[in-house]
């Protein structure tokens, strides 16, 4: 027993590193939940609708983080469903992919982000700390908007050649989480943009915005249009959406500077 | 607007009725609660389990003492409120831990031998812990999983703090039983 207590002092550091590893299921967003039972009746426990956030806060390092496939290393308990909802995580760029059927949403959602605001592209590079890159290839947009008090900017393009584009911009390099899709992996594909990596995800699939606190914002879920493209450069991580085949989002991207 | 309130005015407010500083502390406590909820063995139940014990935090508010902080007083009820699912499902949830299992950053860091090394390590240490019996898992999650001190993890537990000594002490015990076999040219003890 003579080494024990250096043992001890070697593996708690291990296990403090592990805790931060282990998978956790996504949690709920329980406010609206939690706050309608304080109002009302003495109400009765109450299954929230299946909203699911990314749970596990990983660290906020920049790098293409893919987390494909989990191991299941412990006797499980889980039911089949529950097992599909966290067996596929994968983070990129301020981005979380999950292989999930995803929430339903609810009917109340307005499909917008927190706090948007309309505004300059002058205006808004000063309100965000990110730079704003415009793809030459599209031009100055026909709109921009700043949501929630500067953390995510978005350039509109109502009419381009292939209908309505949307970019989203924010610091995905260092904010650990601020949308999440609901999508299957066999529709991503890694691509190469600007000698960085991308991700391309074909086919609309469920977004939601995940706010500071590490909660989806429930009323933001929508469902996107056409193609998506995410890639990162070192300042700011850039999410292109519309019905653009993936060599024209490429080309677009490309020119974004 | 909603940042700028911390958790003592949060909790003074909402002791005084007001939903939406409760709400902030519902946003800001609802991931770690149901991390605490799910690894201290609630399972898929994890999400009822969290809203149970806000609203039951949110009743019992003016025990909460003044200054005190509000996280482990959270998770005492999160722990009280998975002992009480655990005892109506008449059977402890085995706890299923997991790590993901691919990862790679876009540059090549350590060589693979070398991650898949230390891979392996860290799955052997995860079904150590998984296979720890009950009491001795719920103090290692709570130490070190959530990472509270001794204090908090008595609190959290409602034990004294003598046990969550002597508890941790037989917990890591017990894991390097487990795991000291496997390893080599390993001295062993007794």
């Amino acid at each position: 027993m003579a080494d024990r207590t250096e043992w001890q002092r070697a593996v708690e550091p291990q296990l403090r590193a592990l805790g931060r590893e282990i998978e956790v299921p996504p949690a709920s967003d329980l406010t609206a939940v939690v706050r309608q039972r304080l109002e009302g009746h003495a109400g009765r426990r109450r299954r929230v609708p299946a909203l699911r956030a990314g749970a596990l806060r990983r660290r906020p390092v920049w790098r293409a983080a893919l987390v494909v496939g989990v191991a299941v290393l412990a006797v499980l308990v889980a039911t089949p469903q529950g097992r599909a909802v966290i067996s596929h995580v994968l983070r990129f760029a301020g981005i979380e992919l999950r292989q999930a059927p995803g929430p339903v949403r609810s009917p109340g959602s307005s499909a917008s982000l927190p706090g948007e605001r309309q505004m300059s592209l002058e205006e808004a590079r000063r309100q965000v700390s990110f730079p704003i890159l415009v793809p030459a290839a599209l031009g100055r947009p026909g709109e921009v908007v700043v949501s929630d008090g500067g953390r995510v900017a978005s350039l509109v393009y109502s009419r381009t050649p292939y209908g309505k584009v949307l970019i989203d911009e924010f610091a995905g390099h260092l904010d650990p989480i601020l949308f999440q899709k609901f999508v299957h992996f066999g529709d991503v594909t890694p691509v190469e943009v600007n000698g960085t990596k991308g991700l391309w995800i074909k086919g609309p699939h469920l977004l939601m915005y995940v706010t500071r606190d590490g909660v989806p914002a429930t009323a933001s879920a929508r469902l996107t249009k056409g193609n998506t493209l995410i890639w990162g450069t070192r300042q700011v991580a850039l999410r292109l959406e519309g019905k653009l085949g993936q060599r024209t989002a490429l080309s677009i991207a490309d020119s974004a500077h | 607007m909603r940042r700028a309130i911390d958790d003592a005015e949060a909790v003074d407010r909402a002791v005084g009725g007001d939903l939406d500083a409760y709400g902030v502390l519902v946003a800001r406590y609802t991931l770690r609660a149901h991390r605490a909820a799910f690894l201290l063995g609630a399972g898929e139940d994890s999400d009822d389990v969290v809203q149970e014990a806000f609203v039951k935090a949110f009743r019992h508010l003016s025990r909460f003492r003044v200054g005190e902080p509000f996280g482990p007083w959270l998770l005492r009820i999160v722990t009280n409120e998975t002992k009480n699912l655990t005892r109506s499902r008449r059977r402890r949830a085995a706890l299923a831990l997991r790590l993901p299992s691919a990862e790679s950053s876009g540059t090549a860091a350590a060589g693979p031998a070398d991650e898949l090394l230390a891979a392996e390590q860290r799955a052997q240490l995860v079904a150590a812990v998984s296979a720890l019996p009950h009491t001795e898992r719920q103090v290692l999650v709570c130490r070190y999983f959530l990472d509270l001190s001794e204090a908090e993890t008595a609190q959290v537990l409602e034990w004294p703090l003598g046990s969550v000594k002597s508890r941790t002490s037989r917990a890591l015990n017990r894991l390097r039983g487990q795991l000291v076999p496997r390893e080599q040219n390993q001295v062993l003890d007794g």
